[in-house]
């Protein structure tokens, strides 16, 4: 018990969606429907995730991803199933789980728009009523992972996106919540400031042992962060273990970069289980010239965008 | 503690309100152009009428009533509803949810900065030059304190009407129309922009015992001492309608946004 973060047990969720027809008859029509459909949006997921795990929580656009961040910090109640945040169930204990959890959406600031960062900072020490001790430590912490003065007395609305997602990254740990939801939190960032936000992430997870949970579509994340991945597609989840793991779950599958005659390369994905890679090379030997021959892992990349096509290349 | 998490919300409120002071200064101005517009509206209606005194209220009186009903309306003014729907269309809304507060509260004391900077920077201004022009027309003395406590409780009943009509918004998620709606109902039947004076007896019987009344005519009546203000018994009467609906409204706004909450779908992401 002492060691979950999160526990989540067959955990599902409906909504109820309105029929829409069709055109204007069909829109005055919608006025009076009571035209109703249940849709799954999460169907029987069981996660559990220990203290100061970073956990990448991956899935297609409409898998669900959200949905159960949301039940995670209590917005959304679940249809059916039993979540434990922190020991507490978050949707009947809603501010008590909300002192402990920091989020961050990379699509949107929770930081007061027209004030400098700082004043941001202060109104959440009141708001989660961080003694002054501990603000002062955290910020003496921020201030050893990454170079904040520029920022700090900066107004929010001037910041660049990098700058702001920063900002917002720390604003989540200010109050050194026992667990921190990323969602797409280098969403839109250019290369140097992701692994600016990457260290800084797994600074803090390291510094404070903080659990993250991280949704994000960028595989160099999960690569740069996590151990472990849970993957959900259409509500289920699929994908539970270690990310070593994940590159020979689905097939042994290699990739084989060909340079041909002509210089470009021609790349194949192969299953070393099924398909022979020396027959491959000779096949194309039939037809091309080959000045060189590389075999490489598979990138996660590659393998998840393999499961969220559904296992077949 | 809990206070401390108000404060300082209050504290942030009045920083970003200041931080719009060309929105402040817009406002005055403004509020000039619609006071002229006024004046010279009301001057044609009592030119026409030809008394000295329409519904026992001398032209002087009128005005002194509606550029203080300007001032007050400036004061209590919210956008809940407004920026409530937009952050309910943009998915926002969760970040307000997910504070370890009451969102009623957190919502109220977010707001609360602003009132105490228009109330400096409008009502009080606006309030010292009615005074000048009318050469102390309103009396000055405990009346003021009275009216501190009105005002107050206005602004209670004021926010209890924007979330109960908020809490629409998580229905329809298009608020524009409704808002529009509620406006125009609050403008009318508060005595806003006409003194309750002017409606007929049997409609001001009905408006004396709405809400809308509580916000706008009766911290004005107090302030000028009329309606029966200046006994105990009147004044507590005049308190006492407030409070009810204070009480109503947070009772019955509370259990419609939780009720509502639930249903809640917060868009993208």
């Amino acid at each position: 018990m002492a060691d979950e973060a999160i526990l989540m047990k067959n955990v599902c969720k409906d909504f109820k969606v309105l029929n829409r027809h069709e055109g204007l008859k069909g829109s005055i029509q919608d006025l009076f429907s009571r035209d109703y459909r249940t849709v799954s949006a999460v169907k029987d997921v069981s996660v559990t995730v220990n203290k100061g795990e970073i956990v990448g929580y991956l899935g297609p656009n409409g898998a669900g991803k959200s949905t159960t961040i949301k039940m995670m910090t209590g917005v959304l109640e679940p249809t059916s199933g039993q979540i434990l945040v922190n020991g507490l169930v978050p949707y009947k204990d809603r501010t008590r789980n909300c002192e402990n959890i920091g989020v961050v959406f990379g699509q949107r600031s929770q930081l007061w728009w027209s004030l400098p960062l700082i004043e941001s900072f202060k109104l959440l020490r009141d708001i989660y009523l961080v003694p002054q001790k501990e603000y002062e430590d955290m910020i003496a912490l921020y201030r050893s992972l990454v170079d904040i003065e520029p920022i700090l007395h900066k107004p929010v609305r001037q910041m660049s996106l990098g700058q702001r997602t920063l900002s917002d990254i720390l604003a989540a740990f200010l109050h050194n919540p026992g667990i921190v939801f990323l969602d797409e939190p280098t969403i839109g960032l250019d290369v140097s400031m992701k692994s600016k936000i990457r260290d800084l992430i797994r600074g803090l997870n390291k510094e404070k042992h903080t659990t993250v949970i991280l949704t994000t579509h960028d595989m160099g994340d999960v690569d740069a962060l996590c151990r472990r991945i849970v993957i959900i597609d259409k509500g289920k989840k699929i994908y539970d273990n270690d990310i070593e793991h994940l590159k020979s779950y689905f097939g042994s599958y290699r990739t084989l970069r060909m340079r041909l005659g002509d210089d470009t390369w021609e790349e194949r994905v192969i299953d070393e289980k099924t398909t022979d890679v020396m027959e491959v090379i000779s096949q194309m030997q039939k037809t091309h010239k080959i000045k060189d021959i590389q075999l490489q892992e598979i990138s996660t990349e590659e393998v998840i965008k393999k499961i969220y096509e559904g296992g077949s290349l | 503690m809990s206070l401390r998490k108000f404060l300082a919300l209050t504290r942030a409120g009045i920083m970003e309100s200041l931080h719009y002071r060309l929105g402040t200064i817009v406002t005055l101005f403004a509020n000039l152009i619609y006071l002229v517009l006024v004046y010279y509206l009301w001057k044609a209606v009592y030119a026409s009428s030809g008394v000295e005194q329409v519904n026992g209220m001398t032209f002087t009186d009128t005005m002194i009533y509606l550029i203080l009903a300007t001032a007050l309306f400036n004061f209590l003014e919210m956008f809940v509803v407004w920026d409530m729907s937009r952050s309910i269309q943009s998915g926002k809304i969760i970040l307000d949810l997910l504070k370890p507060m009451d969102f009623r509260s957190y919502t109220f004391w977010s707001y609360s900065g602003s009132h105490v900077v228009s109330f400096v920077l409008t009502f009080i201004p606006t309030f010292i030059v009615v005074m000048i022009v009318t050469r102390g027309a309103i009396h000055m003395g405990l009346n003021l304190l009275y009216f501190a406590i009105s005002v107050v409780l206005a602004l209670l009943i004021n926010f209890g009407i924007e979330m109960l009509v908020a809490t629409v918004c998580l229905y329809t998620e298009s608020t524009w129309g409704i808002n529009i709606v509620k406006e125009t109902i609050v403008l009318l039947l508060s005595g806003a922009s006409i003194p309750l004076a002017f409606f007929p007896e049997r409609i001001r019987d009905v408006i004396g015992y709405l809400p809308f009344r509580a916000v706008y005519d009766i911290p004005l009546t107090v302030l000028l001492g009329k309606g029966g203000s200046d006994s105990l018994a009147g004044l507590i009467k005049l308190w006492g309608l407030q409070f009810i609906w204070a009480v109503v409204l947070y009772v019955a706004g509370v259990l419609f946004w939780n009720h509502s909450v639930k249903k809640i779908t917060v868009n993208g992401g």
